[in-house]
């Protein structure tokens, strides 16, 4: 139990199993410090890659304490999440319209603005 | 009515390797299974607040699995290598994974082997036909076993076969005359997330499908299979999944396979709707293809609009996709 907020933190969301399941098959934690650094490291980066999504509903994620998300919306308003299970339906209510990547006007958005980056990428 | 299963499940449980096993029933006085360690379970289930049907917790299913737990754990049973969970005819298999990776204590005490589901190869077509469940059952299959194939018409296995690839083209089917299969090869791992495709089934490969035919079949479950042009990016794929799940995870009935994210071996990723296993990072590859192989069932969703999603999250998961095969069940 996580003595910050009482929660099972043996509750992991799928998307977060790697870094403990690598973990526990090398027999070892390493140091505690090495598998928080590599724990935070991918909270990172999954934090990271969701906002190259989230960005599209105006919405920010980032990491809380090192254990949760915090997802803001630019206007003051911001939850806190667990994981990307919780996260989609939190992001859904604070942007106020449905979130699904087979939406084709998310798509377009996005072709349009990873292109764009592509683009400036290869002149440079 | 009797769809055959309690014959093949007291045939299997027969097996030497199967003897350290408790079954749970719904129900008891079945002929046959005396002789096992037998508890029931009468399907009770919690719903949690979300509303989600697959996300429930099978109450009685966890205080049988804790107390088993218990009692194993006191010396009052010996050690238990197998819970067999046997379900009500139209029963969801989903809630039962739920309860099993979401608990605390339970999730690292059992581990979900696979899900078996029967077709009775007499009234397989009618109930396919008829109950949505029994579509489900088959979508959230690992190996299907067609019960009863002695008395059914000639033809009407092979028929089913074609009609259950597909639906979900992962899934080991199994002939069982006079309830009668092989134990050990019914429960060995599948090597690889494809089966051989059946005589006389016809997917719709590279080519892409007319608007026309693709809409016609979509509210029927069909499958989707997929490759990536190169490895994928493992965590980019997760908030490309996860997202989908949130926005369409009732009609998503499963996503099987593995996927090649750059390491050594590949992840094996299953999940029916919501539920999603612990994915499993293998050392190695089981054979010489080392190409990402997943498996789409759903409804109410086309291949064409799964492969334009992917293809949009290209610059983050980094590969895009390719079909392989998309069948639509006769």
């Amino acid at each position: 139990m996580c003595v910050l907020c009482g929660e099972f933190v043996s509750q992991l969301h799928w998307t977060d199993r790697h870094v403990e399941d690598q973990a526990r098959a090398a027999g070892s934690w390493g140091t505690a410090g090495d598998y928080q650094r590599t724990r935070r490291r991918d909270r990172y980066y999954r934090a990271k890659l969701t906002n190259e999504v989230l960005r599209f509903y105006g919405l920010k994620v980032g990491d809380w304490a090192g254990s949760k998300y915090v997802l803001r919306d630019g206007k003051g308003r911001s939850e806190l999440v667990q994981n990307l299970g919780a996260l989609w339906p939190a992001a859904q209510k604070l942007a106020g319209r449905p979130i699904d990547p087979l939406d084709p006007a998310l798509q377009a958005a996005m072709c349009e603005a990873f292109n764009i980056n592509a683009a400036s990428t290869s002149k440079g | 009515m009797g769809s055959g299963k309690t014959t093949l499940l007291s045939k299997v449980l027969s097996a030497p390797s199967l003897s350290n096993t408790a079954v749970l029933i719904n129900e008891f006085g079945k002929v046959g299974l005396d002789h096992h360690l037998l508890r029931r379970a009468d399907e009770k289930t919690i719903l949690l607040g979300n509303g989600c049907v697959c996300c429930t917790t099978r109450e009685d299913l966890l205080r049988t699995l804790l107390e088993l737990l218990d009692e194993e754990g006191r010396g009052e049973l010996p050690t238990l290598d197998r819970v067999v969970v046997e379900t009500t005819g139209l029963a969801d298999p989903a809630p039962i994974l739920f309860t099993v990776f979401s608990h605390p204590v339970l999730q690292h005490h059992y581990r979900v082997d696979l899900v078996i589901s029967t077709v009775d190869a007499v009234n397989g077509e009618l109930h396919l036909n008829l109950n949505p469940e029994s579509i489900k059952q088959v979508a959230a299959a690992d190996a299907i076993v067609l019960t009863k194939t002695d008395i059914a018409v000639a033809g009407a296995a092979d028929a089913l076969r074609v009609r259950l690839y597909g639906i979900n083209p992962s899934a080991r089917v199994f002939e069982a005359p006079f309830g009668e299969v092989d134990p050990d090869e019914l429960l060995r791992p599948a090597a690889n997330p494809y089966e051989p495709r059946p005589p006389g089934a016809n997917p719709e490969g590279a080519d892409p499908d007319t608007p026309g035919e693709n809409a016609r079949h979509v509210s029927r479950t069909h499958s989707t299979s997929l490759t990536f042009d190169g490895p994928i990016n493992w965590t980019a794929f997760g908030v490309w999944l996860s997202m989908l799940l949130h926005a369409r995870g009732e009609d998503v009935l499963r996503v099987k396979g593995f996927l090649d994210v750059g390491e050594t071996g590949p992840v094996l990723l299953n999940g029916v709707q919501h539920v999603v296993h612990p994915p499993n990072h293998l050392e190695v590859w089981p054979d010489n293809d080392h190409r990402s192989r997943l498996v789409f069932i759903m409804r109410g969703i086309r291949s064409d609009e799964l492969l334009t999603s992917l293809e949009a999250f290209r610059p983050l998961v980094g590969a895009g996709p390719r079909l392989l095969e998309a069948n639509v069940p006769l």
